[in-house]
């Protein structure tokens, strides 16, 4: 609630401020820190480890995964279920379906010999969504999630989301410059007008009901998409995800999200180190970022058609134009791939191509062209 | 001529008796009087001689004479009677004029010169005089020229002491003159006005020669004759400057010659000459560009003096406890530039009669009203205006003063982006005094102070926060030495939130500090060496640490009250000043406080020599209604000394131990207006302080310019911080989520300051650190692996310059410099992806610095024409806040925006911010 009120402050500060990119000189120091993150899966849905390594803020390679480790999940019963990497730093098993009852904690030994552990955590068994529903303001779209647990054990919750919309180029394609000549093009397996795109990048989103009489959220916000954003120019889908946590669980969070996503004014809480759950056995004061929970997810999907929106204005990112090619120009113009020739038409008699560059016409490179299983 | 003129009426007051010593009379008569009036004495001597007198009884029955003489002549009889007093008297042959202060000039005495002894005497006299005359001070009043008689008048001075004591004020308000001097030329003694004005003064008994001097105020002479203990009242004409005069003052030596160490005083004038942004005068800001005096950022609430936190700092507004001085968080200030007097901020050497903060006391005092007329002024600015009515409720003994100021800041939101369009933020507060004079002995002063801010985004919350304090204080002089003041007050400090955006969230958040104060404060005159305070003073605090309550009939929060506290801070204190000589000075002060923590209240316990954690709970303990759960208690010392190597030159050291009860948990970098105060408890340890400085001060060029070096060396512990990611609103277990901290703080100030001429101002370079360590064995993970590391305010160079230009009587430009290094920040060393975006990882706590800061502003004030009948005056100032538009970063932060980390520089006020106030003075 703080934030949300300072706010104000910003907003009069931001009237007479001007805000500037801020690339500091950081003394390049590797800190090398391992990163933890993924849940103890107790159903029968995978469990997924995920681990990593910190870069250098400056570093422009996307990720720095931990690889060879040995993961394990371990029972306060001694029982060991070990993890297999299926891509690289991607430890998974399938569903394990443990017992409720018993606490279980990750056990991980890196290639080189190093042993972390993170603490027993109690199973936190998350209830369904009530519903995942939407609302149309002016300015956009807001999604929100409803949940409720009548034995009151969940009370704090967070969700995650993967997003999938339809995207159209600016000008269909129904050719094909292949093999040196222009032919049809397969508008199954080729087509590069409609394409699917999908985003899983997401701000933290949690809520707790511990200060409520009863264990329900009304309304909790999850994404808010502009309406002139491109998510809601055709049809969108949102996956959204579901886990109830413990209270130390939710705390880690809702820390993670106060010092990496809130605005840093001087109203905002210093930047402070995070308390997660896992250790170096042998050396407990080196810092590891995550937080291990175990539990299940609960999940839900819905659709928005454009037809349930107001009529809102997209524009397309890219300033098109269509030019016509005569076939005597035909390769020079489509042999490296940057024009794509749209369709065939006759001007003043002559057979012509109508064609534009690719940005315009293929949809492939901002999105796939491979429709999702889910979609509707 | 006139000069000339009033050295010769001045040597004749002085010689009126032995001018006609060498009368011829030959008469012989014998005179035995007794506590004789002056009828008395008239009527025997006209039974005695046959002469007959010609006086004015109802001028000069207030002496009385004691007097045994046998076969005298009349004249020499008289000569006798009316030494040492103002009475003169001629003989004409039998025929006697008595007069009082004037004589009747028969002739000039021809023997007159031949008398050595006389004449040594009288030139003298009349050096003293042409000397004082060359110094530049004029005796232009007739008030100035008259001997004054102080106490019950004999014929023949006593020898010992008696004391002088009353009251300095301003002639045309009638406002006590706070920190002006008076001083005696005769006996070379002086003494200082406290802040009611009232001054004591102990000298040989006989004729003085007084001077008494005032800040703003044009020097007063008083010629007195010292009878026994007795009352002077005076008041000082305004200083008009005039161009071609450059006023040159021979003891401005205040910074030298007292006793103090670390204080600034700032006097309304010199504040408002300042160029502030919005182009209203505001005194916090003023104080921060006093050396040694910090704050995180533009615009942040607190302020920090010589490496304390900014709830290390007593804020008093008339003797109450200010806790939140700041509007608009931060933007302005909570005092109100039209009532306030002076402020005066302690930063090293804090009298005993101050307590329960550690690092410094800011005293802001307000006018007491124009005892005299009614008189007002208004000022309309961008943001904010204000309006302010003074004057005397019955003829001179009662006055008022209310003042009130309001913002109209929503047309400023309302040109922010739609999104914002329902959002609103104001802010008003009320000042109001009431003083008045029962008689001589007795006075009381009434205070109150209202203050009120509210915010409201988007309509779906609202904010707010509140200042109330009233005070009432009455004084009483005991006699001319000994004085006490007695007070009662009360403060309080609330703020709340609520939301209804949510129904089924809605809720509302209230906090809310109070403190009943009681206290005596008596001041003794012993002698002019010694100077003796003591007091004893008593705080109720009562905190409601936080009530979280349901806003509406559908919401579903549950009411969580964390439960009350309260607690009682009690202090006796006793110091004495006291001058070995004219030289040597010590000021020894120690002050005793007893801290009780009181019930009811349930605490937990805790096992020892284990974290405290919510793990380690061993159980609760619950006490009853006002059982003293915990006690604190311990000295304070307070003691300074100053040696004078030449009139112009003294070094200072003092020594200063403080304790602080309460204290501001706070985990943002400023501090909010939503930040919570936690008094001791059994869990929490009060803060401890102390502070060794060491201070040079030398005047130069006949004290017009004065100069300083001081040095500090500070210890703090005990402070709070916060663990990591603690939740400091609503915790029921506040203990688990704080951490003691100790820090250390050193530096030194110079500090330059020409007060008189066109050009007047001050500038101040500090070099201080200020260096904080979690070295708490049980504080579990520790900022910085429990090393040191720099606070939040440390900004080892801080450069202030601030000017003024008077062209003419009606136009002056004020220039404001300031330059400092970039406070210390967290950066993000790392990145990671987790939880669905790239994430950073920070450095150790403030290892990095924002880029250094550097502000120029400037102003230009334009008084209206200074004809004296008018309806209303004029003024206005114009000016540029941050004049070279510099990008000063006010705070850096690093976001995840679609995934990817970007770090931005956010700087307010990061163009040329031009202003415009009107005042009007009616």
């Amino acid at each position: 609630m703080r934030l949300k009120v300072l706010k104000v402050v910003l907003l009069v500060m931001l009237f007479f401020s001007c805000r500037k990119p801020y690339n500091p000189e950081i003394t390049t120091v590797n800190s090398n820190v391992l990163v933890v993150e993924g849940m103890i899966n107790i159903g029968s849905d995978s469990t997924i480890i995920k681990l990593s390594r910190t870069q250098p803020i400056g570093d422009k390679t996307k990720n720095k995964p931990e690889i060879g480790a040995v993961v394990t999940v371990e029972s306060d019963a001694n029982d060991k279920y070990v993890l297999a990497e299926k891509i690289q730093g991607s430890y998974v098993s399938p569903g394990l379906n443990l017992a409720k009852t018993k606490k279980y904690r990750l056990s991980i030994k890196t290639s080189k010999g190093i042993n972390y552990l993170s603490d027993y955590v109690e199973v936190k068994v998350t209830p369904p969504m009530d519903s995942l529903n939407y609302k149309a303001t002016e300015d956009g779209v807001q999604l929100y999630v409803n949940t409720h647990d009548e034995s009151n054990n969940s009370r704090y919750y967070r969700w995650d989301y993967n997003e999938t919309w339809e995207i159209y180029a600016a000008y269909g394609s129904t050719l094909i410059w292949e093999n040196g000549r222009v032919n049809d093009r397969d508008m199954v397996n080729n087509n590069i007008t409609r394409c699917w795109r999908t985003n899983n990048n997401h701000p933290i989103s949690i809520a707790s009901s511990a200060k409520l009489e009863k264990d329900l959220i009304y309304n909790a916000p999850i994404a808010f998409i502009k309406s002139d954003s491109e998510k809601v120019s055709q049809k969108y889908s949102i996956r959204v995800r579901q886990y109830a946590l413990t209270k130390e669980a939710y705390e880690f969070w809702e820390n993670l999200k106060k010092s990496t996503e809130s605005l840093g004014s001087i109203f905002d809480p210093q930047p402070s180190q995070l308390a997660g759950n896992i250790r170096n056995v042998s050396n407990a004061s080196e810092p590891v970022i995550g937080y291990i929970s175990a539990g299940t997810y609960s999940e839900k999907r819905i659709f928005i058609a454009r037809n349930e929106l107001p009529q809102w204005q997209y524009v397309y990112p890219f300033s098109c134009a269509a030019d016509t090619i005569y076939p005597a120009n035909y390769k020079a113009t489509f042999e490296a791939g940057d024009i794509i020739p749209l369709l065939e038409l006759e001007v003043s008699g002559d057979r012509a191509i109508l064609s534009t560059v690719r940005s315009c016409a293929d949809c492939t490179i901002r999105g796939s062209n491979k429709r999702p299983d889910f979609w509707q | 001529m006139r000069l000339f003129y009033l050295n010769l009426y001045a040597l004749l007051i002085f010689c009126c008796s032995t001018l006609f010593a060498q009368s011829k009379d030959d008469q012989l008569i014998n005179v035995d009087f007794a506590n004789a009036n002056i009828a008395q004495v008239v009527n025997d001597l006209e039974l005695k001689t046959g002469a007959y007198f010609y006086y004015d009884p109802s001028a000069m029955d207030s002496v009385l004479i004691n007097l045994k003489l046998e076969q005298k002549t009349l004249p020499f009889i008289l000569k006798e009677v009316f030494k040492n007093t103002a009475i003169n008297f001629v003989v004409e042959g039998k025929i006697v004029f008595l007069t009082k202060n004037l004589e009747i000039k028969k002739d000039l005495a021809e023997g007159y010169y031949s008398s050595t002894v006389a004449k040594n005497s009288v030139v003298s006299e009349a050096k003293e005089y042409e000397n004082m005359d060359q110094l530049g001070a004029i005796r232009e009043t007739v008030t100035a020229n008259k001997v004054y008689e102080i106490g019950v008048k004999t014929n023949e001075i006593k020898q010992g002491s008696a004391t002088v004591a009353g009251y300095l004020r301003d002639q045309k308000s009638g406002e006590p003159l706070i920190g002006a001097s008076i001083y005696s030329n005769t006996a070379k003694v002086g003494a200082i006005s406290d802040q009611f004005g009232f001054y004591a003064l102990t000298m040989p008994r006989g004729p003085h020669n007084l001077l008494i001097k005032a800040n703003g105020n044009r020097d007063m002479r008083r010629q007195i004759v010292l009878y026994s203990d007795g009352k002077m009242n005076v008041e000082l004409q305004e200083q008009i400057y005039t161009l071609k005069q450059v006023q040159v003052s021979a003891e401005k030596r205040e910074n030298v010659k007292s006793l103090e160490m670390g204080v600034n005083r700032l006097d309304i004038k010199t504040i408002k000459r300042i160029p502030s942004v919005f182009g209203e005068p505001d005194i916090l800001r003023v104080v921060l560009t006093l050396p040694g005096v910090q704050s995180v950022g533009e615009a942040s609430t607190g302020f920090n003096v010589r490496g304390g936190s900014a709830d290390q700092n007593l804020i008093l507004l008339n003797d109450a406890t200010i806790y939140n001085p700041s509007h608009f968080f931060g933007f302005f200030s909570a005092f109100n530039p039209d009532i306030v007097k002076d402020v005066q901020l302690y930063k090293s050497t804090i009298p005993q009669k101050f307590g329960g903060r550690l690092s410094s006391v800011l005293e802001v005092t307000n006018r007491e009203g124009n005892k005299k007329k009614f008189t007002g002024s208004a000022g309309i600015g961008l943001i904010t205006s204000r309006l302010n009515i003074e004057g005397p409720i019955d003829s001179n003994r009662t006055s008022f003063i209310l003042g009130a100021r309001t913002t109209y800041s929503n047309w400023l939101l309302k040109l922010l982006p739609d999104d914002y369009k329902n959002s609103r933020a104001s802010f008003t507060d009320a000042n109001l005094g009431i003083s008045h004079q029962f008689n001589e002995k007795n006075s009381i002063y009434l205070s109150g102070y209202f203050s009120k801010d509210s915010f409201k985004l988007n309509s779906d919350t609202t904010y707010g926060y509140s200042n109330k304090n009233f005070g009432l204080k009455w004084k009483h002089d005991f006699n001319n030495k000994l004085y006490g003041v007695l007070s009662l007050g009360t403060d309080r400090y609330d703020y709340h939130i609520q939301s209804d955006d949510n129904p089924v969230n809605a809720y509302k958040l209230n906090f809310d500090i109070n403190q009943v104060n009681f206290k005596t404060d008596f001041v003794y005159n012993f002698s002019n060496d010694h100077i003796f305070d003591f007091g004893f003073s008593t705080i109720h605090y009562k905190l409601h640490p936080g009530s979280f309550l349901p806003n509406s009939s559908q919401s579903l929060v549950i009411p969580d009250v964390v439960e009350p506290e309260q607690a009682l801070e009690s202090t006796i204190y006793i110091g004495d000043k006291y001058d070995i000589g004219n030289n040597f000075s010590i000021s020894a002060g120690l002050r005793y406080s007893f801290f009780n923590y009181l019930g009811p209240q349930s605490l937990n316990t805790y096992a020892s020599n284990l974290p405290i954690t919510e793990d380690n709970i061993t159980g609760v303990n619950v006490y009853g209604k006002n059982k003293s759960i915990k006690t604190y208690h311990g000295p304070e010392i307070r003691a300074s000394a100053r040696y004078n190597f030449a009139p112009d030159f003294s070094v200072k050291a003092s020594y200063n131990t403080l304790r602080q009860y309460i204290h501001l948990l706070s985990n943002t970098t400023a501090i909010a207006p939503t930040d919570i105060w936690k008094l001791s408890d059994p869990n929490i340890k009060p803060q401890f302080g102390s502070q060794v400085s060491l201070g040079f001060y030398k005047n130069f060029k006949s004290q017009t310019i004065e100069t300083s070096i001081e040095g500090y060396y500070k210890n703090i512990n005990d402070f709070l911080d916060y663990k990591s990611g603690a939740n400091l609103v609503l915790n029921n277990n506040i203990e688990t989520d704080v951490i003691s901290t100790n820090g250390k703080a050193y530096g030194v100030e110079f500090f330059v300051k020409k007060n008189t001429g066109k050009l007047n101002g001050w500038m101040s370079y500090a070099y201080s650190r200020t260096l904080l360590k979690m070295d708490d064995a049980q504080g579990g993970i520790l900022v910085n692996d429990g090393k040191y590391y720099a606070a939040n305010f440390d900004k080892p160079h801080a450069f202030n310059f601030t000017g003024n230009y008077r062209f003419k009587h009606r136009y002056n430009l004020s220039i404001n410099l300031t330059y400092s290094t970039g406070r210390p920040i967290t950066l993000p060393v790392a990145k990671y992806n987790y939880g669905g975006a790239d994430r950073v990882y920070y450095s150790d706590r403030n290892a990095y610095r924002i880029p250094d800061y550097f502000r120029t502003d400037i102003s230009f004030n334009i008084e209206g024409n200074h004809k004296i009948k008018q309806l209303t005056h004029n003024s206005w100032t114009i000016g540029i806040y941050n004049i070279t538009g510099r990008q000063n970063p006010y705070s850096t932060y690093f976001t995840t925006e679609n995934g990817v980390i970007n770090g931005y520089k956010l700087s307010i006020f990061a163009t040329a911010l031009p202003f415009i106030n009107y005042n009007i003075t009616f």
